[in-house]
């Protein structure tokens, strides 16, 4: 073990610092505010520190180190040269507060990826400043809610959410202050269109849908699910944790909806880093425009004495809504995610449905290719479909439910199982819907081969003994981590000699 | 040619076996009436050659703080973080991992992200901290919505908390946006003309649910009378301080001095400015308000041989699990980024934090004692203690003073009328371990210069 807190070496070692442009003496402060006691912070030198960071990244596995179909969070491959991109001054030392004519390059890309988001979405005004998925569901319920204040429709206090929704649907809308109407999903997971017909009356502000759904299936309902929204007045909201499927073959707009976020961290790739960050803009359709949070960039002819800042024939400015909902974050939201979303998206320009179309035949080939092998293997009997369906979208899910009956083998165990053979598990347990389920999304970056030998290597998963899994994983820095004694031994910090 | 797709070529054969010809076999459950049948109306692809030409042509076109004299601050601050950080963090494993979820496999961050805890937690002087929220606004206002779910059943103003009245008032908006759910309304709490709290207005949220005030404050004031706070507003009310965190190497620790929750951008330690994200918010609170506090938590466990392992805790608390009766919408957060926190502190050690905040305020101390020699400006607040920013009152409009300087090559500070409207020449000018005594010279030269233009 590496441990954090056992280095206790020189003072300073870490990296030496130039003088103080005054004397340390000459510094004085309210008595009251004068620290005693530094922060038990460790000291090592640079060599030991880079160790260590290196020790802990080799306990760690991300997409450079194998396969990870982690179904709902799209985890591609990161171009390399989107890092590069980000570390040029002219994103790092960018202060949020400098005037346009300092950032023409910056915001014409702001501009440039407003359009494309518009464009594939089939939105009217998209705003960059929600800094992440959830925090887009939020601005754009916010902006709902706003909308029906102006209008005078108080009394539309209801979110209308399928039980197969990502938990941030109802969490941003109860954020908002809204009350969540859930519905249930017919049995092969899609939206019961009875179930919300029931459900909608003047009261209702909001339906919240992923589509593709979290079982990975084409709402081919939505339209009409649309329409029975807007007959009561309600608005139509596009959760985009799924739009790596659709881009250039449907869009939002064409679905009927009113606001969308994107999730450009998975989309459009931005390294996730352990959790974060991410970046999540949303899009609306033109009635919701003005409650947009600002600023957002316009493009309006140069002012004269202002060509030698220009970057190409046009202004980039910044434009406050007229009804704005005002910030969501204190800047410009998550820019430099924005960046490498941009560089992303340059690498594929109209051929972000190229894209789409390989996530979709990774998805369907991996579904086909785990079925072939299971029935090679003769364990046909160990898992189902979660949804009976002909094509799945960019991710699909299985039950493990007939193993769990049959062998005591349940998903986690297949999970863990996983980790041994070298990949990331798949997600389990969500959605909720299908039981002892796997949800698999391989992304468009995964060669045949590996779709193939990862097939081949679940299925060796699960031929072997229960026992045997139940102890699995074996190969990982550490075996089976004990959940219940973390929150029940509460542990969240060193210790130190308390 | 799109260059990122190994299956180019093999998607017949991939269909086939499937039994399937085309592409569209794969997109015939989206109804014909909702099919895009038009190709996107975008450019072609591009190579990574001509993207990285592309983005230097349009990012080298933008004025950048490190190419120039930059005096601007106002919450995001100009620092060096040591090449190791950004070298360590570009490794793959860290990089390109997701949410922990698969603890076995995740020892890595998570065992960092547990020491990003203890980290925050010394600096502080608090004994939780979560993994980090989106910057320092959202983090302040899941402080304001955290203090009303623990206060509210007993608080005397109920649904009511009290923020600083010099707090910036693009981050108010987002505590309004984040409060208004809730049905929290949002008081202030006046400052006296020396830019120090009013501590009789703040006797006022004595029963509310929390007060958030900054140390430093929004004009760049150390406050002096803040430890009296926690005793003026009682136990039932929470103290929410917004730090800045270099300045914790030479000012008391907030904990050390009643608060109880403590929120702050965390950006100075570890991360560019980056035009204000990715950065990572700092969020850290007594035991009080662990179970209803938002955001991941690493906490300290076994494995089933007994060893050390750590992996994500208290997840009851949040939305994949709670839904709408989480404590936050919060997902996705800025592990990556506390990472870079983290390794910055590592390298720092304690005395390399008080070196930080000392070059910090002495810089500081340099620029007012050469700004308050010019006789043409004044310094409004003066004989308050700052860390590293203050007001200097202009003859004329501060944004003028920024033209003018601007037309020289400096960004001369923050227009702080854009807080305060009525403080049409005020200027924050800000001061940091980046900033040298030859700049200050400067940046007063100029000052002068233009003053006694305007004056005339």
């Amino acid at each position: 073990m590496s441990r954090l807190f056992d280095f206790a070496g020189g003072v300073g070692m870490g990296y030496s610092q130039p003088d103080t442009l005054m004397p340390k003496e000459s510094v004085s402060l309210p008595a009251s505010l004068i620290r005693k006691e530094l922060p038990r912070w460790p000291r090592l030198s640079e060599p030991e520190m880079v160790r260590h960071y290196t020790w802990l990244s080799r306990r760690n596995f991300g997409i450079d180190t194998g396969f990870y179909p982690l179904g709902s969070c799209t985890m591609k491959h990161n171009p390399r040269v989107n890092e590069v991109i980000a570390q040029i001054p002219g994103i790092a030392q960018i202060h949020p507060h400098q005037p346009e004519h300092h950032l023409q390059g910056l915001l014409s890309i702001f501009h440039e990826m407003q359009h494309m988001l518009e464009i594939c979405s089939g939105m009217d005004q998209v705003t960059l400043q929600p800094v992440a998925g959830a925090q887009g569901e939020f601005t754009a319920v916010r902006c709902v809610q706003e909308y029906f204040r102006k209008r005078g429709e108080d009394q539309r206090t209801k979110v209308i959410v399928p039980d197969s929704a990502h938990g941030t649907n109802p969490a941003s809308a109860a954020m908002a202050g809204f009350e969540i109407v859930e519905i249930p999903s017919l049995e092969d997971g899609r939206i019961d269109i009875d179930a919300l017909r029931a459900v909608v009356d003047d009261t209702v502000a909001l339906m919240m849908v992923t589509n593709p759904n979290t079982l990975g299936l084409f709402e081919n309902d939505i339209s009409q699910a649309s329409e029975i929204i807007h007959s009561v007045g309600g608005q139509m909201y596009y959760d985009g944790a799924n739009f790596n499927a659709i881009l250039g073959r449907t869009s939002p707009g064409l679905m009927g909806f009113d606001a969308v976020h994107f999730n450009l961290h998975k989309t459009f790739s931005q390294p996730h880093g352990g959790g974060g960050p991410g970046s999540g803009p949303i899009g609306v359709k033109s009635h919701l425009a003005e409650f947009l949070p600002g600023p957002i960039v316009k493009k309006r002819p140069i002012a004269s004495g202002h060509e030698n800042f220009a970057v190409d024939d046009m202004w980039y400015g910044w434009y406050q809504p007229a009804n704005s909902i005002g910030k969501v974050q204190q800047w410009h939201g998550n820019s430099g995610a924005v960046i490498r979303c941009w560089a992303y998206y340059r690498r594929y320009g109209y051929g972000l449905k190229d894209m789409s179309e390989h996530a979709v035949l990774n998805a369907n080939y991996l579904r086909h290719a785990l079925h072939r092998e299971a029935q090679k293997a003769g364990v046909t009997d160990m898992f189902v479909d979660g949804a009976t369906t002909k094509v799945a979208k960019h991710e699909f899910t299985l039950s493990l439910l007939p193993a769990k009956e049959k062998y005591g083998i349940s998903a986690m165990d297949v999970a863990k199982g996983l980790l041994d053979k070298g990949y990331m598990a798949p997600t389990v347990y969500f959605p909720l819907v299908v039981p002892e389920c796997m949800m698999f999304e391989p992304t468009e970056t995964e060669s045949r081969d590996t779709l193939d030998k990862f097939a081949k290597e679940f299925i060796e998963v699960l031929q072997q003994d229960a026992e045997i899994l139940h102890e699995a994983p074996i190969t990982t820095p550490v075996r089976r981590v004990d959940e219940v004694y973390a929150a029940r031994n509460l542990c969240l910090r060193h210790p130190f000699d308390e | 040619m799109v260059d990122q797709l190994p299956n180019r070529g093999l998607e017949l054969e991939m269909l086939q076996e499937m039994g399937m010809s085309s592409i569209d076999d794969l997109f015939d459950d989206i109804p014909v009436g909702v099919r895009m049948n038009e190709p996107l109306p975008l450019p072609p692809p591009q190579s990574e050659e001509e993207i990285i030409a592309d983005a230097r042509r349009l990012l080298g076109a933008n004025l950048a703080m490190s190419e120039v004299v930059s005096f601007l601050g106002a919450g995001l601050y100009r620092n060096y973080v040591p090449a190791s950080v950004f070298q360590l963090i570009t490794r793959g494993e860290f990089l390109t991992s997701y949410t922990p979820y698969q603890p076995e496999v995740s020892q890595g961050m998570l065992q960092a992200m547990w020491e990003f805890q203890t980290l925050i937690s010394e600096l502080v002087g608090l004994p939780i901290s979560n993994l980090s929220l989106y910057d320092g606004s959202t983090a302040a206002a899941e402080a304001l919505t955290c203090a009303v779910r623990v206060h509210n059943r007993k608080a005397e103003q109920k649904d009511t908390v009290y923020v600083s009245e010099l707090t910036p008032p693009d981050k108010i908006s987002v505590m309004k946006n984040y409060c208004q759910g809730a049905g929290i309304t949002i008081k202030f709490i006046k400052h006296n003309s020396d830019g120090s709290i009013d501590l009789s207005s703040a006797q006022q949220a004595a029963g509310s649910c929390g007060v958030y005030v900054e140390q430093p404050n929004p004009l760049g004031l150390l406050d002096g009378g803040y430890p009296q706070l926690k005793e003026i507003i009682g136990d039932k009310t929470a103290l929410i301080v917004g730090i800045q965190p270099i300045s914790l190497g030479l000012v008391e620790a907030p904990g050390h001095y009643g608060a109880d929750i403590v929120v702050g951008e965390g950006q100075p330690l570890g991360s560019p400015i980056t035009a204000g994200g990715p950065i990572y918010g700092i969020f850290a609170c007594s035991k009080t308000y662990l179970r209803l506090m938002p955001g991941r938590i690493a906490g300290k466990s076994i494995d089933v041989d007994g060893q050390e392992a750590y992996c994500l805790t208290l997840s009851t608390r949040e939305q994949h699990i709670r839904r709408h009766r989480a404590t936050s919408n919060i997902c996705t957060n800025e592990t990556l980024i506390a990472l870079m926190g983290a390794m910055h502190m590592s390298l720092l050690g304690p005395e390399g934090l008080n070196h930080l905040a000392l070059r910090n305020i002495t810089a500081c101390n340099l620029a007012k004692q050469k700004l308050s020699e010019i006789n043409t400006i004044a310094l409004p607040h003066l004989q308050g203690t700052h860390f590293n920013e203050f007001i200097v009152e202009l003859p004329s409009s501060a944004a003028d003073c920024l033209d003018y300087l601007d037309g020289i090559g400096i960004i001369g500070g923050f227009d702080a009328s854009r807080w305060y409207p009525e403080r049409k020449n005020w200027l924050l000018v800000t001061v940091t371990d980046q900033t040298s005594a030859k700049e200050i010279e400067l940046l007063a030269a100029h000052i002068a210069a233009w003053s006694v233009g305007v004056s005339a």
